[in-house]
């Protein structure tokens, strides 16, 4: 009757590991890199929102519009930093050692889960409030008559197209975090065992 | 022992139990690597903090485990069954008297790719011959539940595998 621990032992390697510490120093080098690009990009981003916006004050391109795109910059800074902040844990965690594996398991799932949960606060309510507030600049020059019948209707689409992209965004959040809170309590009930 | 003693001992005790694992997470062959190098990183830099809080053997599958999740948390593909719902479930790509170790292999890898997380893990420690108290080390259950574990198991493999060829 076949060992099936031999056979499990003795199958054939590939030759496609790193098998010299330059080659894992060289990853470890292009792992850093990387970060720093990613850091970069978003950090560009940012940079660039800003500019275009603080041009467009200065230029009083909108002058009733001037607080909610400033809110706009401070919303876009808000998110970047709790995107970047929430997306460098997730590379290679300095506990990935020590702790068992079911224990990291659950860590990353309750990181997962909590950064899901609170989506509507750090990613949805910094973007709506400046959209409310432009909105409602928008609504009053309609009703005040300095915007034509044409710009009511442009607005109705925009706000309609507004409200299913925000809801979509928070049913996805919503669902991801049920998945990964009942992934969550399958793995508690095991350490229970 | 600096962090690169450590990492090249790691290396040639577990080097070919890290392929293996690889192997078995991921069947295609890019992925596989990438998963492997991954390990082969998050152990070497692991190194610069281990002072001997446990044994090598625990630590170095520690390492690779978590990394192993952190992937399949991020890619979340395929649908995942328990060992329970593993063991009732018809098998019917399995041929009765299949022959050769190669196939033999390749049906434990996609069985184990298909358990769900920590029975995975058992599955793959027990085939690499550790014993449960080291399981528990690693895996984070009791000893009593990687024993239970450890017994499923090994009713599937004899029904999958040893009584097929029996026959």
């Amino acid at each position: 009757m076949t060992d099936l621990k031999t056979v499990w032992k003795s199958q054939e390697m590939e030759g496609n590991a790193m098998t010299s510490l330059a080659e894992v120093r060289a990853r470890a080098a292009r792992f850093q890199t990387g970060i720093r690009w990613r850091n970069v990009a978003l950090y560009a981003y940012s940079a660039i929102s800003i500019l275009v916006s603080l041009r467009l004050i200065a230029r009083g391109a909108f002058p009733d519009m001037r607080y909610p795109i400033m809110l706009t910059v401070i919303a876009h800074l808000l998110v970047l930093w709790q995107v970047n902040r929430r997306i460098t844990a997730r590379g290679l965690p300095g506990d990935v050692a020590g702790q068992p594996a079911l224990d990291f398991h659950r860590q990353q799932l309750e990181r997962q889960a909590h950064g899901l949960s609170r989506a509507w606060l750090w990613y949805m309510l910094p973007m709506l409030v400046p959209f409310l507030w432009e909105l409602g600049i928008m609504l009053n020059r309609i009703q005040s008559g300095q915007a034509g019948p044409e710009s009511a209707r442009i607005l109705a689409v925009f706000v309609g197209v507004a409200v299913l992209f925000w809801t979509a965004v928070l049913l996805a959040f919503s669902r991801a975090a049920i998945r990964t809170q009942l992934q969550i309590e399958r793995l508690n009930a095991l350490k229970a065992e | 022992m600096t962090q690169d003693e450590h990492y090249l001992r790691a290396m040639a005790e577990f080097g070919p139990a890290l392929a293996r694992l690889a192997r078995t997470y991921e069947a295609d062959a890019d992925q596989r690597r990438d998963l492997l190098q991954d390990v082969h990183l998050a152990l070497w830099r692991s190194f610069a903090g281990f002072a001997g809080q446990c044994s090598l053997r625990t630590w170095v599958y520690r390492v690779a485990h978590n990394v192993a999740i952190s992937t399949r948390l991020r890619r979340r593909k395929a649908r995942l069954v328990s060992l329970e719902a593993l063991d009732e479930l018809a098998a019917p790509d399995d041929p009765e008297g299949a022959v050769g170790n190669a196939h033999l292999l390749a049906r434990l890898q996609t069985l184990i790719r298909r358990l769900t997380p920590p029975d995975d893990q058992v599955m793959l420690l027990y085939l690499e011959d550790l014993d449960a108290a080291s399981i528990a080390e690693i895996t984070g259950l009791s000893a009593g539940a990687v024993a239970t574990r450890i017994h499923r198991i090994k009713q599937l493999l004899s029904r999958r595998f040893l009584e097929g060829e029996a026959s």
